[in-house]
């Protein structure tokens, strides 16, 4: 959140304590719970980057439109610019930093890179927590389920193509490997 | 971010409109996907900011037999695109649920935020308006219930008063046989507001009713429409007849950033066509006048 005036409604990327009296927040980070203290205007984005060092999760239109600050939040996808930290009292969260296990990569994030699922990498986090989310609802999207599961993330490098195949064929690994 | 405010997140209704009779200046929280936009462009300066979504009243999303459906405040709207009970009996709700933002953003913004938001293009509106939603607002004095038509009061404005809290909205019963369908024309075929958002329903009495979003300024349920329908035979070759009626009954305003006066005319005769052809082909083809 920026300190910009009314006349201006550029965002920023610069986040400005409110100076509020700050309030206790208790939730679960990729499996740690995590106690804290939060300014009531942070956003649960602003306290996962700046409090939890997390920089996972992206700011990219800090609007919920491009989903580069998509989060797994009690099991739904949601973009994480438009909740206030506060909201996520005694939630249980997933970010990026969550989907690997032991320091190797889970199968979604090496499908990933095997197909050419980023370029530049500032959505993909947001992609991949949407493609979890997704897979984890339906483990065998057709085409039509991926592009629907992925419609509220923005990439502009990969044209999407090598991101619906990635998806798709960590679907069918991840079939593979439970049967 | 301007706003400086503290966050109140009450677990009962009492309290909720204690703090709100006690703190002026306050906003409601419930979603956030449009307060936290406007928070953030401070285009709304508060001081409090009040969830609703721990108090009880707000979480009931329920259906009872004879009695109808109720949705609280707190409940996001792909729990209502998920909900079997609502796809059959509801369908038209459910198709604009399923057609409001993105995914992402579905998980978080509530039914009854998109009323209360009262964006001229609210996707859910015009179902409701076709199953004649009330929508059950408390205050200190107690529980008052509206009609939806005339919780709308202008772009962006409702009836809500500062001391207010909606807490859910109801939709009456229906019998067997009534189905409905929501239709709405957008630039892109992902995540976009509509240009004309249009629902259609066709009672167990064959009797049809049409509303629109997106096209005035308060979504609006085309009721002279309905009454010349009601003299119709109902058979598919209503669609052409329907088409160009429709249009006596729109008054897009000209100079709208996302389409035309004229082009939101026509769409609007073509979702109009394309619904009733639709909803013939669902319910029967034979029409009883009422």
């Amino acid at each position: 959140m920026c300190n910009h005036n009314h006349d201006e409604k550029n965002n920023c990327f610069e986040y400005v304590e409110s100076h509020m009296p700050p309030m206790p927040l208790s939730l679960v980070v990729n499996g740690e719970m995590v106690h804290e203290l939060a300014d009531p205007t942070m956003t649960l984005l602003n306290f996962l980057r700046t409090r939890l060092k997390l920089f996972g999760a992206k700011e990219g239109c800090g609007e919920g439109e491009c989903g580069a600050c998509t989060i797994i939040m009690d099991g739904r996808t949601v973009t994480s610019c438009l909740i206030l930290a506060l909201e996520a009292q005694g939630s249980n969260i997933t970010t990026v930093e969550g989907l690997s296990k032991d320091g190797e990569l889970s199968i979604l994030q090496q499908e990933f890179i095997r197909d050419d699922g980023l370029q530049c990498g500032f959505c993909t986090p947001g992609m991949l927590m949407s493609a979890r989310n997704l897979l984890d609802r339906n483990p065998n999207p057709t085409v039509e389920e991926v592009k629907e599961g992925l419609a509220g993330n923005f990439c502009r490098c990969t044209g999407y193509q090598p991101i619906i195949d990635a998806v798709l064929s960590a679907a069918k690994r991840e079939r593979e490997e439970l049967k | 971010m301007l706003s400086k405010f503290d966050y109140y997140r009450p677990d009962s209704l009492e309290k909720g409109l204690t703090y709100l009779q006690n703190h002026s200046d306050t906003k409601i929280l419930a979603g956030g996907t449009d307060l936290m936009l406007l928070l953030r462009n401070n285009a709304v300066i508060c001081e409090h900011i009040l969830d609703i979504k721990d108090i009880p009243e707000t979480k009931i999303l329920e259906y009872t037999p004879g009695k109808g459906l109720f949705i609280g405040a707190s409940i996001p709207v792909n729990r209502i695109a998920e909900e079997d009970v609502i796809r059959e009996k509801y369908p038209a709700l459910c198709h604009a649920a399923d057609s409001l933002g993105s995914y992402l953003v579905r998980n978080r913004a509530t039914l009854v935020g998109n009323i209360c938001h009262a964006s001229p293009g609210a996707d859910t509106s015009a179902p409701l308006l076709v199953y004649d939603a009330k929508v059950h607002i408390a205050s200190s004095e107690g529980i008052r219930i509206l009609n939806l038509p005339d919780f709308f009061t202008g772009v962006k404005k409702t009836a809500v008063k500062e001391n207010e809290i909606v807490l859910g909205v109801s939709l009456p019963d229906v019998e067997f046989g009534d189905t409905s369908i929501y239709l709405r024309k957008a630039r892109i075929k992902g995540h976009d507001l509509c240009n004309v958002g249009l629902a259609m329903r066709l009672t167990a009495s064959k009797e049809v009713y049409v509303a629109l979003a997106a096209v005035e300024p308060i979504p609006l349920r085309l009721t002279e429409l309905e009454k010349s329908l009601a003299t119709k035979e109902l058979n598919p070759e209503l669609g052409p007849w329907i088409q160009e009626e429709i249009k006596k009954y729109m008054n897009p305003r000209r100079g709208s950033l996302r389409s035309s006066r004229e082009f939101r005319l026509h769409i609007g005769g073509v979702l109009a066509k394309r619904g009733l052809l639709e909803l013939i082909e669902k319910g029967a083809t034979e029409y009883v006048q009422s």
